[in-house]
């Protein structure tokens, strides 16, 4: 079943189009890897699923409703988070707190919010920096902030957008058993990555994007074996 | 270890008792001092802390950088004072609807203004506070313009046939603005420890995450000026019973919106008690320039003698110098303690008690 419908989705900035009728689903449980080379219109397609910017045309279906022109607010309570590419963190407050934030979107009760805040940063390891402030955080443990913080707002589609990016391999290792952790629990996700390998072995489907259009969609295998995918995506070498 | 880090977050009830101790001593005082001057002095430092914990709310707190809060003083000050002037509406009911006035003149601000982020909000609500001051001083047949509003009489307050106060001496305008700067600062306490004061601090430090998050940003952040802007009327409406004569000019002007922010700064932007320590500090000080009080304890004291030439320049200029002694002040500040007295001392105390452990 498809919890989220993109329909020929499309935004112009002025006369450049950053997405051009894109269209495909994403089914309820699965991880959807969303690749493409720089300037694909990855990061345009999240703020558009998610609120930051309307789309100029098309319709994003979600649970069955449609999104258009709703407030990204709006979008995260009725279930659907984001990370964001370059990391956000609440520097000056401390990572429990940061956590709570998100929890809050669920609740009125700082106590429940903290009971949730600290259930969501041992998912994440990251239950011994609860009381660190945000800011001081290395990348890695704050990409990881990123995630228990979208987590806490009880998402059941979740858009990772590269959240390997700048990280060491070992890092890189830690996030993507924890995407498969968070499939486990049955949340669906929808991750944009760089990281070929990681790509492949994390995702059940994937789509490829190249200038804001889509290029192929596919199981792993059929995506790594398309021509056009290699000839727009993996470049000159195969030229 | 979950208790351990319950216990351990920020949830401090510290400043809550020091506000509360500091009230009750400060409740005793106009039985002790007798002097109209000292008394009038620390009514003053009342209304700046109202004024400074109220803008704290909004832009310590919830990052929005107010440099309007003028429009919420002058719409408090100005509603109570035509109610009581020309309408005789005793002052008591006439400072709620100051508060309405005020909160609905910031929604307004708040519905334009906030559409914009960082510099180009700062100059949007000097923008929009400057409208309202240039409207007062033309709508002349409502505010009587530039002449001011001057208060011949106020009526005695009283339940019933016991007359509670008559409002001649200072002693009713002091309990009234240590109460009210008592509540400003425990409803500061109230929000810190809020779902509110989460979300205002998410939007402070990150505007699209806290949006991601789930927050509406505009209903959040106007929530944050709305309890700032009643706080604000409330000690505009104190100042204009208080002294008895408004003017756009004094209540609408520029200078006092930069002040009330400059409280913020000194005192320790985002704390609870920075904006009360900020204005025991500063309104003393530049009330001491303004009276030459400074240039005569230095003459007094020995220091300098009164004949030579320095002491008669000093005698001469000094008071004439207060608003560049004030701006020198808040260069080093800015400087040295970028995150005002109580920011500073807090840092001082971990140091030295990292250096004891």
């Amino acid at each position: 079943m498809a919890i989220l419908e993109i329909k020929d989705v499309s935004k112009f900035f002025g006369g450049l189009a950053a997405n051009l009728d894109v269209s495909f689903e994403v089914n309820q449980g699965m991880i959807m890897g969303l690749i493409g080379p720089n300037g694909a219109g990855k990061t345009t397609l999240f703020n558009c699923i998610t609120g930051f910017y309307p789309p100029s045309r098309g319709e994003i279906v979600f649970d069955g409703r449609r999104m258009n022109g709703l407030h990204p607010d709006a979008v995260c309570k009725l279930g659907m988070a984001r990370t964001w590419q370059k990391v956000r963190p609440l520097a000056k407050m401390s990572v429990v707190d940061n956590v709570m934030v998100g929890a809050l979107c669920r609740t009125n009760s700082l106590k429940k919010a903290r009971d949730m805040a600290n259930e969501q940063l041992i998912v994440v390891h990251l239950e011994n920096r609860a009381l660190f402030r945000a800011g001081s955080l290395p990348i890695g443990e704050r990409k990881k902030l990123e995630v228990a913080r979208v987590l806490a707002t009880q998402p059941k589609l979740l858009l990772l957008d590269e959240v390997m990016g700048g990280l060491n391999p070992a890092e890189s290792d830690e996030i993507i058993q924890l995407i498969l952790d968070i499939k486990k629990l049955g949340i669906t996700q929808m991750v944009i990555e760089h990281d070929m390998k990681a790509i492949m072995r994390i995702s059940d489907r994937i789509v490829v994007l190249n200038s804001g259009e889509k290029l192929t969609e596919g199981t792993p295998q059929e995506v790594v074996s398309n021509k056009a995918v290699i000839d727009a995506y993996l470049g000159e070498s195969n030229a | 270890m979950r208790n351990l880090m319950n216990n351990a977050r920020g949830s401090s009830t510290l400043p809550l008792f020091l506000a509360l101790g500091a009230f009750v001593l400060l409740a005793l005082v106009p039985h002790f001092v007798t002097s109209t001057y000292a008394l009038h002095i620390m009514i003053l430092v009342f209304i700046s802390v109202i004024t400074g914990s109220a803008w704290n709310i909004l832009g310590g707190y919830t990052g929005q950088y107010s440099v309007g809060h003028a429009a919420y003083f002058g719409a408090g000050a100005y509603t109570t004072m035509i109610l009581l002037q020309y309408r005789h509406v005793a002052p008591w009911y006439g400072i709620w609807a100051g508060v309405f006035v005020a909160v609905v003149v910031g929604l307004v601000i708040g519905s334009i203004c906030f559409r914009l982020r960082g510099p180009y909000f700062v100059l949007a609500s000097i923008a929009v506070a400057e409208i309202f001051r240039v409207c007062a001083l033309n709508l002349t047949k409502l505010t009587n313009g530039a002449e001011g509003i001057l208060l011949t009489q106020v009526p005695p307050l009283q339940i019933g046939n016991t007359v509670i106060t008559d409002f001649m001496s200072k002693v009713p305008f002091y309990y009234t603005g240590l109460v009210t700067a008592l509540a400003v600062i425990v409803v500061t306490w109230l929000v810190q420890n809020s779902k509110l004061g989460y979300y205002f601090q998410a939007i402070r430090e990150d505007q699209d995450a806290a949006h991601s998050l789930g927050i509406n940003l505009t209903l959040y952040k106007n929530a944050a000026l709305s309890l700032s802007a009643i706080f604000t009327s409330l000690a505009g409406s104190l100042y204009g019973v208080y002294v008895g004569f408004i003017d756009p000019g004094t209540v609408l002007a520029l200078d006092l919106s930069v002040q009330i922010v400059m409280v913020c700064i000194i005192g320790g932007i985002g704390t609870i008690l920075g904006p009360a320590v900020g204005a025991i500090i500063l309104v003393p000080f530049s009330e001491a320039l303004r009276s030459n009080a400074i240039a005569q304890a230095l003459i007094d004291s020995g220091l300098v003698k009164e004949t030579s030439a320095v002491g008669a320049f000093l005698k001469e200029q000094l008071s004439h110098a207060h608003l560049l002694i004030y701006g020198i002040l808040l260069v080093v500040v800015i400087l040295y303690m970028p995150e005002g007295i109580l920011g500073f001392i807090k840092k001082l105390s971990a140091r030295v008690r990292k250096g004891a452990a």
